[in-house]
């Protein structure tokens, strides 16, 4: 179990995802030990490379003139950044562990924390590219970093919740449906607060 | 006197030029792509301009790929939910050759640079005569089969697609009243922004009761039969029918947020939209309860596949769509790239999807025989996802890069950009756009060979409509 669940788990995933895939399948990790050994500190990575990465130069949009916000300002959106996070994550290990009844997969919801912190390692290591915050940088590096992620999911799932491959791949499109519906949410709601004078200014 | 087979020959002919149609238009949409990046390509030929190439690409796929494979996915499960062959077969054929003449003659026309400006309804009046006298043929031979039914129920699909066949006609003949002034030009009968009012109701509800509508009649036929399982909630869908038929008709405005016409229409418009996710995520969990009884059929079908993604992208383009009829989120979007990806999700992601995976189901049955490649179908899919993902990535970051940019403010309270440099920074994400769509349109390419090897040489199945059974009520059940 410990072998599952530990801060080396990122990297043993880059070289040896299947057998990652299988410690997982036996061991029984609570929810407390995968967020306080895991999720909590990888989580913070994404924030604090964007953090760090717009305080020095400034987001490129394409345009000519970096996006430079205040220093408190930076912070205000990276702490924002951080809860958005952890309540995506919580909030896809809890749909996981409610769609597993009707999948017939593993109910406990230490497993479902540990197979989506799985899955979304490759993006938080990836985010190092916020470091350098140019949109379409970032984009060129994410997208191949989430198409791992998905790879991983599809592949991933059904060993550790211990269903047939073909549910695993239903019940991975579901999961990957609810994650295009929250990004996009997280995307709405982002510029509502612009428009609320929130980030960037706007001219409304 | 024989008894009378169903009549699938028309379905295989219309269910082949929606093929033909799907790889035109995707490679229309791909070289006008590919114009954003490199403008020199049209070659300073006004036929090859963006304006023209684009207005080809999009009539093209839906109403050439998208509308083909409807009329034809209509005439084989109307005849099959209604247990008789179909009403008038002649009339049937001149639909079918009438649709596809009017999509050559359509194509040269928008080519010529003939159009009345409005989108997704650009042909010019004799087109819209000739659209309409097609359109209420093929009602004349869905609703005649239905009228001869040896079922008492109408199955849901039958709902949806003949919503579809009297809303497209409202809406078509109604937005395309005009006065001709000459053979390739007209005005229209409404001005200013009462035009601009109904071009959108005409606009979105082609999207709601086509794109939408039309593609959830294929739905409810084709994943229960795929299944081989009933629908999860027969009453759900139902239910959802009539909601979503109320709902959707009120939501055009919410593209003209910001504009002339009255904030009250505008805020009905986004009070509309919102509620029309219940009958949308209604269907899905509908589609998805029901595939998920089903999982065994994945391991040696690469069709249901397709359905399956292409309800977890419905889910996500029919979220999409009301919060981006909210006002604050349209503040950003509107006008951006943003627009375009939504729309992609649903027409790449939902209807594309769902079409490829039916011809895959369709296409083997119709000629009695295995479809050529089980592993090529398999490739198609994962290109598909990849081309789709790729899309709708690209144009989320551009639209929202437009949207802020586009409001940014000097110190002076001067707008901080131009238009042109604008559009200059969007080359890299039009690039990556078009790398999407070479990806799905090389899938679209290897769907067509494998189901053009499927047919070569083999004859149409002949299928006899079943026994008529003694409990009527009891067979309505299982006609799906």
């Amino acid at each position: 179990m410990a072998r599952a669940i530990s801060p080396l788990l990122i990297f043993r995933l880059v070289l040896k995802p299947n057998e990652v895939f299988q410690n997982l399948a036996v061991s029984r990790p609570s929810a407390g030990e995968v967020f306080f050994k895991l999720v909590v500190w990888m989580i913070a990575l994404p924030p604090m490379f964007a953090w760090f990465g717009s305080l020095n130069f400034g987001w490129r949009l394409g345009a000519t003139e970096p996006l430079v916000l205040s220093t408190a300002e930076l912070a205000g959106i990276s702490i924002g950044y951080y809860f958005t996070l952890l309540f995506g994550f919580i909030s896809t290990a809890l749909v996981s562990r409610w769609m597993s009844v009707t999948y017939k997969a593993r109910e406990s919801l230490g497993i479902h924390f540990a197979m989506i912190a799985v899955v979304g390692a490759p993006l938080a290591v990836g985010s190092v590219i916020h470091l350098y915050p140019d949109v379409f940088v970032n984009i060129l590096v994410l997208v191949p970093t989430l198409i791992w992620s998905m790879y991983l999911l599809y592949k991933g799932l059904p060993v550790v919740l211990r269903i047939e491959p073909e549910r695993g791949m239903l019940m991975a499109s579901a999961l990957i449906g609810y994650l295009l519906v929250a990004f996009v949410s997280l995307l709405g709601l982002t510029v509502m607060l612009w428009g609320f004078g929130i980030g960037p200014r706007v001219g409304i | 006197m024989a008894p009378a087979h169903y009549h699938d020959k028309v379905v295989r002919v219309l269910v082949l030029c929606s093929v033909f149609w799907a790889i035109v238009g995707m490679a229309a949409g791909v070289y006008a792509a590919a114009e954003l990046v490199w403008p020199g390509l049209n070659f300073d030929q006004s036929w090859l301009s963006y304006g023209r190439v684009r207005t080809v690409h999009t009539n093209v796929a839906i109403f050439g790929f998208g509308v083909s494979a409807l009329i034809g996915t209509a005439f084989y499960s109307v005849q099959r939910t209604s247990h008789v062959p179909l009403f008038a077969p002649g009339l049937a054929w001149v639909v079918c050759w009438a649709w596809q003449l009017a999509l050559v003659a359509a194509g040269w026309s928008l080519l010529s640079g003939h159009t009345s400006g409005k989108e997704y309804a650009e042909l010019e009046w004799p087109f819209d005569l000739a659209i309409a006298v097609v359109w209420v043929c093929f009602a004349i031979v869905f609703f005649g089969t239905i009228a001869r039914r040896k079922i008492k129920t109408i199955y849901v699909s039958n709902w949806f697609y003949g919503a579809l066949i009297i809303v497209i006609a409202m809406l078509h003949i109604v937005n395309s009243l005009a006065m001709p002034a000459t053979l390739f030009k007209s005005y229209s009968l409404f001005a200013g922004s009462q035009d601009a009012i109904l071009q959108w109701w005409y606009g979105h509800n082609a999207v709601g009761f086509l794109l939408t509508g039309g593609f959830l009649g294929m739905m409810y036929y084709f994943l229960p039969k795929h299944a081989e399982r009933p629908i999860w909630s027969y009453r759900l869908s139902i239910v959802a029918f009539w909601a979503f038929t109320y709902s959707y008709i009120w939501a055009g405005p919410h593209h003209l947020h910001y504009s002339a016409i009255p904030e009250w229409v505008q805020s009905l418009g986004v009070v509309m939209s919102v509620i029309l996710l219940a009958p949308s995520w209604a269907t899905m969990i509908n589609g998805i309860m029901t595939v998920s009884g089903a999982w065994r059929k994945l391991r040696s079908d690469p069709a249901l596949k397709f359905i399956v993604l292409s309800l977890a992208f419905y889910g996500l383009a029919t979220f999409e769509g009301p919060m981006m009829a909210i006002r604050d989120v349209n503040l950003i979007s509107h006008f951006t790239d943003w627009t375009v990806g939504h729309v992609h999700s649903g027409a790449l992601g939902w209807n594309a999807m769902i079409t490829f995976g039916t011809f895959y189901y369709l296409v083997p049955r119709l000629v009695g025989g295995e479809l050529y490649s089980t592993k090529l179908a398999n490739v198609h899919f994962w290109m598909a996802l990849a081309g789709t993902m790729l899309y709708i990535l690209a144009m989320w970051a551009a639209g929202v890069t437009q949207g802020l940019l586009w409001l940014s403010l000097d110190e002076y309270g001067e707008l901080l950009y131009s238009f042109t440099d604008i559009m200059a920074s969007m080359v890299s994400y039009y690039g990556l756009r078009l790398v999407a769509g070479v990806i799905f349109l090389a899938g679209a390419v290897l769907m067509a060979w494998n189901l053009f090897m499927t047919v070569r040489g083999r004859e149409t199945a002949k299928v006899l409509p079943p026994e008529p059974v003694a409990n009527p009520a009891a067979a309505s059940e299982v006609a799906a």
